[in-house]
């Protein structure tokens, strides 16, 4: 099973650095307010590990969903966590009133705006990917489903059935307003396209590849 | 006492005997297949991937597929002393969670019940009950004392199949 070496690593930090920094500033500029990111973990993850990464199999987990496609196909994944949802949507779009709802339910702007999170952080990480180890990888339109870790799991893993079996990690911290929310971004490549990817990383750092 | 839950991972298939219980966890558009011998209190649980074995390219699993886990199920339940005759279906499952996803025209989940159903039906095994599509995912645990199965999903309240 290929995985990255440590230089590798630092090189996917510097990707989930420039992408959270860049991802910051255009929420920021947005919102009209100052949003930090901090990464807090990089890592290549198996795929049957990812559902206890999220906090288990039948934790309750809220997700955009982008296909993938260009020097790597497959499918990105941000999982936002569904006991902060409302914090955050407030965050990106400010209710009148100031009690959240306690129900899952949120508004279509409120679907929206997490569709569009995810949206800016994919672009954000992908755009960095490219500056750094000139992969380009171009994504398609989001799509947000609020389910248990694992069915979200379950479907993505049958519509990427040459799937790899490891998934790129890059979790950050999002803190706004004094609160801080964990953001998950997963890119999961189809087969053939993550020895691709590694050796994109060998390659411009001039290493030898591992995989 | 001593009974078991046993879960049952996507793509894998298992079979047990009452006192134990079956489980599934999260299944989106994979759809659990449950064969039921209510005399003998014999029972089994495929957690299917894919509608047909057609479709297999590397590596080739029985369980992943809804023809190949179907008759894996029969075969080894036909060990535990349960013969094909004596048998009952349901199916649970088969959401379709992401549209923009979907490289078909008829979603995943919605071919692999067609796939199941149609397996049963040459395998002459009456279909007793199904709880398949919408867009959300489902948890699910096969009693093996009376065959019924708990369906637990984020947004409904739990209910027995």
């Amino acid at each position: 099973m290929p995985s990255l070496n440590e230089f590798q690593l630092d090189a996917l930090r510097e990707v989930g650095n420039v992408g959270a920094g860049n991802a910051a500033t255009a929420l920021s500029q947005l919102t009209g307010q100052r949003i930090d990111l901090s990464l807090s973990k990089v890592c290549v993850l198996p795929t049957d590990a990812i559902a206890d990464f999220l906090g288990g199999s039948d934790s309750s987990v809220a997700s955009v969903c982008l296909p993938v496609y260009g020097d790597v196909t497959g499918v990105v994944l941000v999982f936002f966590p569904l006991d902060q949802i409302h914090e955050l949507t407030h965050t990106l779009v400010p209710r009148a009133g100031a009690a959240a709802p306690t129900t899952e339910g949120l508004s279509d702007i409120e679907k929206s705006a997490l569709r569009e999170l995810g949206s800016i952080l994919t672009g954000a990480y992908l755009g960095a990917l490219f500056r750094f180890i000139h992969i380009q990888i171009l994504h398609g339109l989001p799509e947000l489903v609020m389910d248990m870790a694992q069915a979200i799991l379950d479907s993505v893993l049958v519509e990427l059935e040459e799937k790899e079996d490891l998934a790129i990690v890059i979790e950050t911290q999002l803190m706004a307003q004094n609160q801080k929310m964990t953001t998950k971004f997963l890119l999961l490549p189809e087969a053939g396209s993550l020895d691709h990817l590694f050796k994109a990383f060998s390659n411009t750092l001039g290493l030898p590849g591992n995989g | 006492m001593g009974e078991k839950d046993w879960a049952v991972g996507i793509a894998e298939l298992k079979v047990a005997r009452f006192p134990d219980s079956l489980s599934a966890i999260g299944l989106g558009s994979c759809v659990g297949v449950t064969l039921y011998d209510p005399a003998a209190k014999n029972g089994g649980l495929a957690h299917i991937m894919l509608p047909s074995s057609a479709l297999s390219t590397r590596g080739f699993i029985p369980g992943k597929f809804a023809d190949t886990a179907i008759e894996a199920l029969v075969g080894e339940l036909r060990l535990l002393g349960s013969p094909p005759e004596a048998l009952q279906a349901k199916l649970v499952g088969g959401a379709n969670m992401f549209k923009a996803l979907v490289s078909h025209s008829v979603p995943i989940g919605l071919r692999n019940a067609t796939a199941a159903r149609e397996k049963l039906k040459a395998l002459s095994i009456p279909l007793v009950g199904e709880d398949l599509g919408g867009e959300s995912g489902r948890t699910i645990q096969f009693s093996l004392g009376d065959g019924r199965i708990k369906i637990k999903q984020l947004n409904r309240p739990e209910f027995w199949l």
